[in-house]
């Protein structure tokens, strides 16, 4: 039994581990989290590694999306243009400026309620950037301000600048 | 609208009375223009049945259900293996170098495909040749093929995944004449119709020459009826074989050619024809029928293919390809053997199709039989918005959000777990879900085990206890209340006897020890019980509940400190939903399945827009998910850990219920959530944990459709602090065993640990530093 748990337990740390010219310590059976009793050990699959995007990203997929959805919000077509950055929300999903982009679309929809919470979103990706923080915070102004909500906009006027903004 | 039926008994008797009463001067001229009156009205009336069919829909058309179009681009997470698969799903022939629309070849990690036309919402997507170029996990180079370009963006066309119609229903899709390719126009004449294009509606000549034919070839080859009598046929009249449709159908047949021309005939009949039959759906027009036997649009089909179809129009279901193959080779051949002696192919191109297999694909692809509970779903959203009239009548299109590589996934890890348990639990079932985490689009839905049997939907119906699956939510309601409580909060883990009206309550941990002192982070990870029981009831049965309802849980709860451990029923999509929470960074984001409806002109009718809202703080979203990943690091989840790298972040929650009944995993990775259920119907016990079952499934789906790295972005109320795992107090360099966990900057910390000795004060306030 002890036996046929190690020998795959050798193979995966063999697999693991990048220069393995000394033979392993012998694992003790426990160490590693022994499966429910009653059920046979597995043997693990193939380790799924952290997968590497390519050097080039997504950026020109999103830019060219963009550029549709700016057509878009020309023609005053607010719909496609909300579709659009949609669109390139799937491809880039953690992208706070789309975020924010649709947010400003939903106000100018009129919209508020909904405005505010993409902006929140979108601070919640925003990191370090205060620029775009600031920006959200002034949206949510005015989303507020447009329902009579005027401490509410006051406090995110005032968040928007403390960032500088 | 049937023809009236003619009332000859009545009138006759009606006419005899007439003619006793007065025989004296019979009058031969009023019954003559009488009659011719009867006759130029009847005739007027069946002009008009034609030209309000031909000029209003000419056919009630089924909604049509497509899962989401793949979009390429540089850096989309897709491998070569995975790509080729959903070409093949789309249809497109692999061959040594593409020519037309919808053929690819493939060179290992290298693709060269054109694309086929698609009319999306925001305009035609152009066919185009592309070169698809992949990395090991990624799509590494998208470029035009003749110009060798970049592209930023390519949109495949989408896959159909079913259609919305009646029990008994006619379904197609329409095609222009432009779109047939011309052998098949001129098979079909040369088969069905030679003097189309001299006739009049009627023709005494095709007759005679038909006799001929089938007479020389010892076999009924051709039939009497043009192509427009077969189409007034179907469009007007009833199946009945009598004198008087007959009549009927040549009158009617004249009429047509009178008012329109032959194009517009023939581009009818060529849509009108019925060509098989899917269960309850009668597959109708050359356009379905090429997507129905060979999943293809019928502009790229073979000769061979052609000669099947047209010939499959002389009976159907008698030479239907699927149940009578041979019958059907037959045909297709005797078809081909036509095209070669009346010209339409030469003896080169007639050999190469002879040599051809039928090629059909299963009966399954592309129907609704492929994806049943995801299309239960879609259907479940519709009916809530649109009347079924429209629904099957107006040919609207439906984007939903399926994504075939995840259902396949999701279908074959449920498969791949549960089958070899059927020996001895044959009926072990499962379900599953997976959502996109920022959006809420639902990617795939298996409704049981089997993929493609429609029936109980369990991922929608099957209400099932969620046990430990429901502990994030008082874990969450804990780290809410930052003074009080932290990730490293001692919580007690010892014996517990709780009374209420008279009953003692005293749950167990599952592996009925008790394990003292534990930090907050460590009794979610484990799953302790008797630990959550005691956070729950300090915290207040009430608040849970209020926390579960802010998470978009509208189920009926039970107010007792058996929710603490889960008492309460949920169906996969609503573990769904609460997990979603957590997935997407504290927003509570509404499921969705449809992306947009376009009416049969393809204009947009209604969008399901994208909508978010914050229902937990960023600080305590922030904590709470690192606890789920703690799962996964070091609790119930981290045989994940041996498959998985760490790196990739991901979290989640197994939950098991009394008697191994209930089997549960719900995880997410830095895009999508995943929630898997195994169990039996009769809720029996069957012998599996969360672990040991449902993750396992989990475990296999994210290893298939790819993982994708989990960062959440620290909050700027959080800071991250070592605590040392023998004290629970913070750590610093002195400390050999030591835990990094985040900590909400205005919430309470642990007290200094005894190991820390000032070096590495990383507890110190920063002004000391």
């Amino acid at each position: 039994m002890m036996k046929r748990l190690v020998a795959p337990l050798f193979m995966l740390l063999g697999a693991c581990s990048s220069t393995p010219t000394r033979p392993l310590p012998p694992v003790i059976d426990g160490q590693t989290g022994e499966p429910a009793p009653g059920v046979p050990y597995e043997p693990p699959e193939q380790t799924v590694p952290v997968p590497l995007p390519p050097s080039s990203s997504s950026g020109g997929a999103v830019v060219a999306l963009l550029d549709q959805a700016e057509t878009y919000h020309r023609s005053g077509d607010s719909d496609n243009e909300a579709a659009t950055i949609e669109r390139a929300l799937r491809i880039d999903p953690k992208n706070a400026s789309l975020w924010s982009r649709l947010a400003a679309v939903r106000l100018e929809q009129g919209r508020p309620a909904q405005a505010e919470q993409l902006a929140l979103k979108s601070n919640a990706l925003a990191g370090e950037d205060n620029a775009l923080q600031a920006r959200n915070w002034r949206l949510v102004a005015r989303a507020r301000w447009s329902v009579n909500d005027g401490s509410g906009a006051r406090a995110a006027e005032k968040k928007a600048r403390d960032l500088g903004g | 609208m049937p023809p009236k039926k003619p009332t000859n008994g009545r009138r006759r008797t009606r006419k005899k009375r007439r003619r006793s009463r007065k025989s004296s001067s019979f009058p031969w001229a009023k019954i003559i223009v009488s009659v011719l009156v009867v006759v130029v009205a009847y005739v007027a009336f069946l002009d008009f049945q034609i030209y309000r069919k031909f000029e209003g829909n000419r056919w009630s058309l089924p909604a049509r259900v497509y899962a989401r179009p793949l979009e390429l681009y540089t850096g989309l997470q897709l491998s070569a293996a995975q790509f080729a698969n959903e070409l093949k799903a789309l249809g497109y022939r692999f061959v040594s170098r593409p020519r037309r629309a919808g053929e690819v070849s493939r060179n290992g990690n290298d693709f060269q495909l054109i694309s086929r036309p698609f009319d999306f919402w925001d305009g035609r997507e152009e066919s185009r040749a592309l070169r698809v170029s992949f990395t090991e996990s990624h799509l590494g180079q998208l470029k035009d093929d003749r110009s060798g370009q970049s592209v930023a963006l390519a949109r495949l066309d989408p896959l159909a995944i079913g259609s919305i119609h009646t029990a008994r229903q006619e379904d197609r899709i329409l095609l222009r004449l432009d779109e047939v390719p011309d052998t098949l126009v001129k098979a079909l004449i040369a088969v069905e119709d030679r003097g189309f294009y001299q006739h009049s509606g009627v023709s005494p000549r095709s007759v005679a020459r038909a006799l001929w034919v089938n007479l020389r070839s010892g076999r009924v080859v051709q039939g009497g009826s043009t192509l427009t009598q077969q189409l007034v046929k179907n469009f007007f009249l009833s199946n009945q074989r009598s004198l008087w449709r007959k009549i009927n159908e040549a009158i009617m047949a004249l009429l047509l050619e009178r008012r329109y021309d032959k194009n517009e005939i023939l581009e009818a009949y060529l849509n009108e024809v019925y060509l098989a039959q899917d269960g309850q759906r009668s597959i109708h027009g050359f356009g379905l029928g090429s997507r129905f036997l060979f999943q293809r649009p019928v502009g790229e089909l073979s000769t061979a293919q052609v000669a099947l179809l047209v010939g499959m129009v002389k009976g159907p279901s008698y030479y239907d390809p699927r149940r009578h193959p041979e019958r059907a080779l037959k045909r297709r051949d005797l078809v081909l053997q036509v095209m070669l002696e009346q010209g339409i192919l030469d003896r080169t191109q007639y050999q190469k199709a002879r040599n051809e297999k039928l090629g059909l694909v299963t009966a399954a692809a592309g129907t609704s039989k492929t994806f049943p509970a995801f299309l239960d779903l879609v259907r479940r959203q519709l009916r809530r918005d649109y009347n079924e009239a429209d629904l099957v009548g107006e040919g609207l299109r439906i984007f939903t959000t399926l994504d075939p590589q995840v259902q396949w996934a999701l279908q074959k890890s449920l498969d791949r777990r549960i089958r070899p348990l059927l020996k001895q639990q044959p009926d072990l079932q499962g379900a599953g879900v997976v959502t996109h985490s920022a959006n809420g689009e639902v990617l795939a839905l298996a409704g049981g085990r089997q993929a493609g049997f429609a029936g109980y939907n369990r991922a929608l119906d099957a209400q099932r206890q969620v046990g430990s699956l429901i502990k994030p939510a008082i874990y969450l309601t804990a780290l809410e209340h930052a003074e009080r409580y932290n990730l490293a909060t001692p919580l007690d883990d010892s014996v517990l006897q709780y009374e209420q009206s008279g009953q003692l309550w005293s749950p167990d941990n599952y592996d009925h020890q008790f394990h003292g002192k534990v930090m907050l982070y460590q009794a979610l990870a484990h799953s302790y019980n008797v630990a959550t029981a005691r956070l729950g009831l300090n915290l207040g049965v009430n608040s849970v509940v209020s926390t579960l309802r802010r998470l978009g849980i509208d189920a009926p709860l039970n107010p007792y400190p058996s929710l603490f451990l889960g008492a309460t029923n949920m169906s996969p999509i609503d573990v769904a939903r609460l997990y979603l929470n957590f997935a997407s960074g504290g927003f509570h984001v509404p499921l969705r399945s449809i992306r947009e409806v376009l009416d049969a002109n393809g204009k947009p009718l209604q969008r399901y827009d994208l909508s978010v809202e914050r229902v937990i703080d960023p600080a305590p979203a922030f904590l709470v998910n690192r606890a789920l990943q703690m799962v996964v690091a070091e609790g119930t989840a981290r045989a994940l850990n041996q498959r998985f790298a760490a790196a990739l972040g991901l979290a989640g929650k197994t939950g098991t219920t009394n008697d191994l009944r209930d089997s549960w995993f719900a995880g997410y990775d830095g895009e999508k959530l995943g929630v898997v259920w195994i169990g039996r119907d009769d809720n029996q016990p069957m012998g599996l944990t969360g672990s040991t079952g449902a993750m396992r499934v989990w475990s296999d789906l994210y290893a298939e459709a790819g993982v994708v790295p989990q960062q959440a972005l620290k909050p700027e109320a959080v800071v991250w602090h070592g605590v040392d795992r023998d004290s629970l107090g913070l750590a610093d360099n002195g400390c050999q065993d030591t835990v990094q966990l985040p900590f909400i900057e205005s919430g309470s910390l642990p007290a200094r640990a005894p190991c820390a000795t000032g070096g590495g004060p990383d507890w110190l306030p920063g002004w000391l530093r």
